[in-house]
């Protein structure tokens, strides 16, 4: 932690973030209206004191929008690593323990997986099973497991070489005992690093989804989706596009230059 | 490295430079004369994927064919059926045969002569099982189809069928001498059609633009404007774009770029004209109802009464829109000119709501029955419209104490997941607001099979009648009287509840000349063929 | 070497069946098919014609039937024809009996979307060496941590709405690029050098805004891999030997550097791929991603799976190269593979 303010990039990827968490943990405190009261009779005003990010085409104001659409933004991004992360722990973790055809069938699955255009996948598989929160959720952890299965392993692979290891096997400990006590608190370090970098993008696949009509649907609102419906009017009512286009940039600029920060921190080689 | 990179950067900018267009001022004001020649360009946000329409059935495709290939008649400016290959076409006094006489001296494209041949020919290419149409059932009615000399195609059906004339306004023709020897569902003739109207093909760059060219041996004579380009835009915000930096030179907009977008422009006002026109298609709320409690009347029309259609109107498109209380094109013969559409009544929704039996009595806000509280779904697909209509509906209902959540499904899993099965409470859709009376798929007891089209199982004997015999009956004073009986009843009825049909709304470069405004009610599009571009405003750097 | 080809060679059939067998499940994952498309929900259409439509595409089998139907085909290296009403060859051009020729629509569009990120990858590749460099020698001075902060707004930045942004301002208000496609029109009759002319101002914009995500990965990959090479032994021992710190640098670690960066370009490509949808749908590029999408939306199976199928060979053949490339160009490697 003390390291971290010596590097002012990550620092300030770190003051983003706590700002973004703490927006979507109170956005219905912090939100002057009901993100979706329609308001006909006031459609798209421009920023103003009353509305501060101006209103879209149904009245609605788009500032207490964004406080809405921070929370499913964010939401998406958590579990969708989430489920990544565990996925991607557990098929690594046993890969690189137990070694031999476990690993190679392991690995092959990995590269097949790897080998199909991601994006085609989640774009198949959401048209196919409607576009709902936990659905994009679900597929964007399904589809980027692999790269935290393949810095497990690797971790596990040398890891187990190392003395210590070698001497809690011989002295007789369970392989879970091994896994858990020893090999994955030592293997913490990619992981906490892929999940911070996959969190980044999973926000991004969200608004691209949401680009192609397959992301977060109305009337809830999401980062991706308001971008989207004011995608239309970019050069007349330039509120519309301009502040979730920010607050899209901003978020995952934080998440990355968090995610760099900690990994250079983190990593052994730099310790000097 | 470092120096490449500011030569390759100077490089980028040096050729921005040379790029810059001259800035070319047009004077759209003023009096012109009707003249040949010039292009249009349009954008389209699918590809056509076939030009024998009958086997496309994408409306990009229809819209590109219909330049090229002619009908038997056609639905003139007023919607009425006029002659278009047929000069005329009488009907029997059994009502059972229709004979149409060709005009003479037609011909195809290339030099062929187009003759009642033809016309059978396209008959038993539709009927044929091995056709891979979904059209066909319609022209399957026909018993016997023959054409006794070249200028002769006669029909005979096995019951008098009214929607009869309507079909064969939709058939295009399609040239015997090059098809008869071809498989119909695999022919290259569907990217290189050999036509007989107004335009031919002269060149279709896939996935990019495709051009029409002014046919001379069209036998409707030649049009003004030359040349039609529609280039194959998916992403509507990039239309707009090419539209404003006037690259193309229409597009159909929507509501907030007609009524907020262009005119707060004095730039693009200067070079864009704004028309509208009764749009095709009415959205509708529509109900399960084989599920409880929309199989009770008053429970739909007191959510008839609680929704403000004109809110609706409003809020989703701009009040660029008409109420409906017909299935029909308002101001046509068939729309029911005493009917209006349920008023907002806050009240009387309530009442009717407790004389079925939904009384508050937890006051939670929301009207419970036996204990269970009052709560549906509504189901759309990805439309923004719907999407909008059905959060202002949400609004309404719950200000009467129904709880409604909306759920929102990509096309093809909400045909297949909820409408063949019948897993829904409610769903917004729209319907096309058809030219032809007959609604018999629609609301017939008899189509609420899987796949069939009333889906919301709409079940009652006095509109089975009224839609039998309006199918039979071609006395179109008496065919009116049946189709107004046939609304009145669905009004009443309120299986689905009205919204609105919206307006089509287009922007046109101001170059484009001869467009009729007001619209008339077959739209603006029904003499295109007579829009001309006067020479002192086309584009000049376009030579192709 | 010969051995080891093989053998990578001979690998990728059972890979290529598990891509195959994912993809072809994924697919068919929930209800629906081609007949139930938005045109198809018309009341002039009726079911027993949708009925008869599917089963003239065998998709009323059973799903085990439908697969291996498809193997049997593919191995023949056919891929078949789009379930549209078009009926195009999936991958390649056929010849009807007059000669008539339809272009496949893989074939098409493969060349469209191989170029613009051929383009892109050349220029993420250039520019991130130039900036990793610059950042690695500057560690943790300004310019390194401007460049890292300028890489990764390129990454954050929704790339559709800067997309938009751009082809506002560089289109409409100055008009210098074109706005969206590929040719203007006109194109057929220009000479060949204002053709190229013409193409090459169509593709700035979608080739910036393809190549802008991967810069952030690279740079910063080439950054820390100098840095790296900068602490090791032989960097200390040029140093000593009293090479100039220009020679150190480009001369020795550099080259250390780049040369893992070679199997990198095997991995991009799935995402290259994948990553084109969203570009070409707003740049109205008929490439790949658009082909991939709006078969999507259709349910048009042939072309979904002729998609994955080709987008996976290209891959595991960009693996391979790359792989190859790299071992050619460290001996270390070299000799490792033929042991």
């Amino acid at each position: 932690m003390k390291n971290l303010i010596h590097n002012p990039l990550a620092f300030s990827g770190l003051i983003i973030i706590a700002i973004v968490l703490f927006i979507a943990l109170f956005a219905p405190w912090l939100s002057p209206y009901d993100p979706n009261y329609i308001d006909i009779h006031s459609i798209l005003l421009p920023p103003s004191l009353i509305h501060f990010m101006g209103t879209d085409g149904l009245g609605r104001d788009v500032f207490s929008r964004m406080l809405d659409g921070s929370r499913i933004s964010l939401l998406v991004g958590f579990v969708a690593v989430g489920i990544a992360t565990i996925i991607g722990t557990f098929l690594g973790a046993i890969a690189g323990f137990y070694r031999g055809y476990i690993d190679s069938i392991i690995m092959r699955f990995v590269d097949i997986m790897l080998s199909i255009p991601t994006f085609f996948l989640i774009l198949a598989v959401i048209a196919f099973l409607t576009p709902s929160i936990w659905n994009i959720m679900i597929v964007i952890g399904l589809t980027s497991w692999m790269g935290v299965t393949r810095l497990i392993r690797a971790e596990f692979l040398s890891l187990s070489n190392r003395e210590y290891i070698l001497a809690a096997k011989a002295m007789g400990a369970r392989d879970m005992r091994l896994i858990l006590k020893h090999l994955l608190p030592n293997s913490l370090t990619p992981i906490i690093v892929s999940s911070v970098l996959g969190i980044a993008s999973a926000v991004l696949t969200e608004s691209g989804l949401s680009f192609l009509g397959l992301g977060v649907q109305a009337p809830q609102s999401s980062w991706g989706n308001i971008l989207t419906d004011g995608k239309e009017y970019i050069q007349f009512a330039w509120w519309l596009s301009l502040f979730p286009g920010l607050a899209i940039l901003i978020t995952v600029l934080g998440y990355n230059l968090l995610g760099e920060g900690l990994r250079d921190l983190l990593d052994p080689k730099n310790k000097n | 490295m470092c120096r490449n990179y500011i030569i390759f950067l100077f490089a980028i900018l040096f050729l921005n430079a040379c790029g810059n267009k001259k800035e070319v001022l047009y004077n759209f004001e003023g009096q012109f004369e009707k003249e040949k020649g010039g292009m249009l360009t349009d954008a389209m946000s699918g590809e056509p994927s076939n030009l024998i329409s009958m086997i496309a059935g994408d409306s990009a495709s229809s819209a590109i064919s219909g330049n090229i290939f002619n009908k038997l008649i056609k639905y003139d400016k007023n919607l009425d059926l006029a002659s278009e290959i047929a000069e005329k076409w009488i009907i029997s006094n059994d009502q059972k045969t229709i004979t149409f006489f060709l005009k003479k001296n037609l011909k195809w494209e290339d030099g062929y002569d187009l003759s009642s041949e033809d016309v059978l020919f396209t008959w038993k290419l539709i009927t044929d099982d091995k056709t891979r149409t979904p059209y066909g059932s319609d022209y399957k009615l026909v018993e016997k189809a023959e054409a006794p000399d070249l200028y002769t195609f006669k029909v005979t059906y096995k019951k008098a069928y009214a929607p009869a004339l309507d079909t064969w306004a939709s058939l295009q023709i399609l040239p015997k001498h090059i098809l008869k020897d071809e498989d119909i569902n695999n022919t290259f003739f569907s990217r290189k059609p050999i036509g007989s109207s107004y335009y031919k093909l002269s060149r279709w760059m896939n996935g990019e633009k495709l051009t029409l060219e002014a046919s001379t041996s069209s036998v409707m004579g030649l049009p003004n404007i030359n040349k039609l380009t529609s280039r194959f835009i998916p992403d509507t915000s990039s239309q707009f774009l090419e539209l404003i930096a006037d690259n193309i030179d229409l597009m159909n907009i929507n509501p907030i770029q007609y009524a907020r977008v262009i005119p707060s422009r004095p730039d693009l006002e200067k070079k864009l004209a704004l028309y509208k026109e009764l749009g095709n298609s009415y959205t509708y709320l529509g109900f399960n109802l084989n599920h409880t409690p929309f199989n009770d009347i008053k429970i739909r029309q007191a959510i008839n009464y609680a929704i403000d259609k004109q809110e609706v109107i409003d809020g989703v498109l701009l009040g660029l829109g008409e109420p409906v209380a017909s299935p029909y094109k308002p101001g046509t013969r068939w729309s029911n000119k005493e009917l209006h559409p349920y008023p907002y009544n806050k009240d009387r929704a309530i009442q009717l709501l407790n004389e079925a039996g939904f009384i508050d009595t937890n006051h939670d806000g929301i009207l419970e029955k036996n204990g269970k509280s009052f709560t549906f779904e509504i189901l759309t697909n990805q439309n923004k419209q719907r999407e909008m209509t059905a959060v202002l509906i949400q609004r309404r209902l719950k200000d009467v104490g129904i709880d409604v959540k909306i759920r929102v499904i990509e096309w093809a899993s909400f045909v297949n997941q909820y409408i063949k099965t019948g897993d829904f409470d409610a769903v917004i859709l729209g319907w096309s607001l058809s030219l032809d009376p007959d609604q018999y798929n629609i609301w017939h007891s008899s189509q609420q099979k899987p796949g069939q089209f009333n889906f919301i199982g709409y079940t009652n004997k006095e509109v089975d009648n009224l839609l039998e015999q309006g199918r039979t009956e071609l006395n179109i004073d008496k065919r009116e009287k049946i189709y107004h009986t046939f609304s009145k009843i669905l009004l009443d009825e309120s299986p689905v509840i009205y919204l609105y049909a919206g307006y089509g709304l287009m922007a046109i470069s101001k170059r484009i000349k001869g467009i009729d405004s007001p619209a008339p009610p077959a739209g603006i599009a029904y003499n295109s063929y007579d829009w001309f571009i006067p020479s002192t405003l086309r584009r000049n750097e376009i030579t192709e | 070497m010969l051995h080891y080809l093989i053998k990578r060679l001979l690998w990728m059939i059972p890979m290529l069946i598990g891509i195959s067998l994912i993809s072809f499940f994924i697919m068919h994952l929930a209800p629906g098919d081609i007949t139930a498309s938005e045109s198809a929900f018309n009341p002039k259409a009726s079911e027993e014609s949708r009925q008869k439509l599917r089963a003239l595409y065998n998709l009323d089998k059973p799903l085990i039937t439908q697969y291996n139907l498809w193997l049997k085909r593919i191995i023949k290296l056919d891929f078949g024809n789009s379930f549209a009403s078009h009926q195009r060859p999936v991958l390649w051009e056929i010849k009807d009996t007059k000669g008539n020729i339809s272009k496949g629509m893989i074939q098409e569009a493969l060349p469209i979307t191989l170029m613009i990120n051929l383009i892109g990858l050349l220029i993420i590749f250039s520019t991130s060496i130039f900036l990793g460099v610059i950042s690695a020698v500057n560690q943790n001075r300004w310019p390194d941590r401007l460049i890292t902060i300028i890489v990764f707004i390129g990454f954050a930045i929704p790339g559709f709405w800067l997309a938009l942004l751009l082809m506002y301002w560089t289109g409409v208000t100055h008009s210098w690029l074109p706005i969206s496609g590929l040719h203007s029109a006109g194109y057929e009759k220009m000479g060949h050098l204002a053709q190229y002319t013409d193409l090459f101002k169509h593709l700035i914009l979608p080739v910036f805004i393809s190549s802008l995500g991967g810069l952030a990965s690279i740079s910063l990959y080439v950054r820390n891999g100098m840095l790296d090479v900068l602490q090791q032994e032989f960097i200390t021992t040029a140093r000593a030997k009293g090479l100039s710190e220009n020679k150190v640098i480009y001369g020795h670690a550099l080259r250390n550097t780049l040369l893992p960066l070679i199997t990198i370009i095997g991995l991009s490509i799935p995402g290259l791929i994948g990553g084109s949808v969203i570009g070409e749908s707003i740049f109205a590029i008929s490439g790949m991603g658009k082909l991939f999408f709006d078969a999507v939306l259709m349910r048009d199976f042939p072309v979904i799976m002729g998609i994955l199928t080709i987008g996976s060979v290209l891959t595991l053949f960009g693996n391979l190269i790359a792989d190859i490339g790299y071992a050619w160009a460290d001996p270390r490697i070299r000799r490792g593979i033929s042991n």
